[in-house]
């Protein structure tokens, strides 16, 4: 027992190695590789009656995705995705710029600051959200106050809404990997293009910006997966018109109980995350080859 | 103007935004009307039912045995991985291992909901407490191991274990009373992680939690479904005081472990 311990513990043999990483192998294998596994499968399977499924291949799962009366909500998931990753970049920037060269002493504590609505449970925030935008919502009221409309205006169920749930929800995941790619810009490069006699402007839009493009990716990555699979915010502060592929996907599962067909959604949504991950390894391999 | 100070100015208009919903859930959570639109006076009220409501409090409960067995199944998972990583002799597979380890983290929330529960009832694996524990653990564990792993590697090579086994310690107690006590502080904190982690997990819960399991997150959404009650806000006044002090925590452990 006691001679086996130690062989574990040395780890001179790689069985030894394999062995202390089987567990997270197979709990990575049991929730993650054959979940996903299934869903693959089912994807090109036929519903059949009662819940059943018909074994039998077909791309029918995915024409039907594709076809005209899904296909709005697959482009509309896109748009909003986008929109809202762009907006977090537009956001974000700012912010993490001054988090990596101006916070100084307050850094850690903005940082922590940031992070603590990123762990609030999400629906607490987004309820928060409707009492703010409703119809009789604070802003409103505020508004009518102001003489700014005469009527209670429609903000909630909107698409404005969504992309502003979704904006708030993300933001941080875009602001941290940036403020970690500007930490890691060597600050004598922009010292060096002052020197050269390149303005703040200059400096900024041809030194800063292009050195922390690995960030910017990671950050959009990080944003626009999450937000394509979004279901919380367009359920609750979007209405009808802001239907989204993660609505349409947890109905398949839960109301519809059209496993295969909401299995040939996700594997869209799970395409969408691979090409965009492939994408960035390809990116973040040239920036290895450049250094 | 403080060179920055327009900059500044704006990230405080960030932050603003960030806490404006955490401000009204806050400020509302003492509002004395049955809807949530005007300002009625200050009550208690909301926090007086709230904790007289059996059904919430046992949700409470097994949100928190959940977390629990999540963060203590997760660290478990992350001390022997990472224990392999950066302790033992380079292996073959290190590379794939550690990839994909960050993979759980790239997933949707959406995709491990709707897989796990497709693959879990075709497997004819009971939706229970433990498969939810351990699925949690899964979402966890690029959290655990990567603190724990970070940890490790700070502590660059195994010269203390070495010089430990070189006055007569076996491998076993070169790691109890070594490698253990320096990685302590990483698998606290990677545990409070996790814990938060499986917390506040509502995707996941949600499509594989069976009939049977109401956590906080679930019990929450349907409030939120079926009826507007002012008494979300004082809950989630109280969780999110609950969230704040459990990332202080961590945030404390961090800085002693950086001092270390």
């Amino acid at each position: 027992m006691s001679q086996a311990l130690s062989w574990l513990i040395r780890g001179r043999s790689s069985k030894a190695s394999h062995l202390l990483l089987a567990p997270a192998t197979f709990w990575l294998a049991v929730f993650l590789v054959l979940p996903v596994a299934s869903l693959l499968i089912l994807s090109v399977a036929q519903k059949g009656p009662y819940g059943t499924f018909l074994w039998s291949f077909t791309w029918a799962n995915f024409a039907r995705a594709l076809d005209a009366k899904y296909l709005p909500v697959l482009l509309r998931t896109l748009g909003y995705a986008g929109t809202s990753t762009l907006l977090c970049l537009l956001l974000g920037y700012p912010l993490a710029y001054y988090l990596s060269f101006f916070a100084g002493k307050k850094r850690d504590l903005l940082i922590i600051l940031l992070m603590i609505p990123f762990w609030t449970s999400c629906l607490v925030a987004i309820y928060s959200w409707i009492i703010i935008l409703g119809r009789e919502g604070l802003l409103n009221s505020l508004l009518l106050r102001l003489g700014i409309v005469s009527t209670p205006v429609a903000i909630l169920n909107t698409p404005f809404s969504v992309i502003l749930g979704m904006v708030y929800f993300y933001v941080p995941f875009m602001v941290l990997p940036l403020y970690g790619s500007l930490e890691k810009i060597p600050r004598t490069y922009i010292e060096a293009s002052y020197d050269l006699g390149a303005g703040k402007a200059a400096t900024f839009l041809k030194v800063t910006v292009p050195l922390s493009l690995p960030g910017v990716f990671a950050g959009c990555i990080l944003t626009f997966i999450p937000c394509m699979g979004d279901f919380l915010t367009a359920d609750f502060l979007g209405g009808p018109r802001t239907y989204l592929v993660g609505n349409l996907i947890q109905n398949q599962f839960l109301m519809a109980q059209d496993w295969p067909f909401g299995s040939a959604l996700t594997s869209l949504l799970l395409l969408s995350l691979v090409s965009g991950l492939y994408f960035y390894q390809r990116l973040e391999a040239r920036e290895l080859e450049m250094e | 103007m403080k060179k920055g100070g327009g900059l500044a100015a704006y990230c405080g208009l960030l932050y603003g935004f960030l806490y404006l919903p955490l401000a009204v859930m806050f400020a509302f959570s003492f509002n004395d009307a049955r809807r949530n639109v005007a300002w009625k006076g200050f009550t208690f009220k909301w926090y007086v039912s709230l904790f007289q409501n059996a059904e919430l409090l046992a949700a409470l409960i097994t949100t928190l045995e959940l977390a629990v067995a999540t963060a203590l199944i997760a660290s478990i998972l992350g001390l022997l991985s990472s224990y392999a990583m950066t302790r033992h002799a380079p292996f073959r597979g290190r590379a794939v291992y550690s990839s994909l380890l960050t993979v759980p983290l790239m997933m949707p929330e959406i995709v491990m909901g709707v897989g796990l529960l497709s693959f879990l009832v075709r497997a004819r694996i009971p939706l229970n407490f433990w498969t939810l524990a351990c699925a949690h653990a899964l979402i966890a564990l690029p959290y655990t191991a990567g603190s724990i792993r970070a940890r490790l590697l700070s502590l660059k090579d195994s010269r203390l274990e070495d010089a430990a086994m070189d006055l007569g310690a076996d491998e076993w107690q070169a790691f109890r009373m070594i490698t253990f006590p320096l990685a302590r502080p990483a698998i606290v904190s990677g545990a409070l992680l996790a814990f938060t982690i499986s917390f506040e997990d509502f995707v996941t819960s949600f499509f594989i939690a069976g009939i049977g399991i109401v956590t906080m997150p679930i019990k929450i959404y349907s409030m939120m479904k079926f009826g507007v009650t002012p008494e979300i806000n004082a809950l989630a006044t109280c969780l999110l005081l609950f969230t704040v002090l459990l990332l202080a925590g961590n945030h404390l452990l961090d800085r002693r472990q950086k001092t270390l």
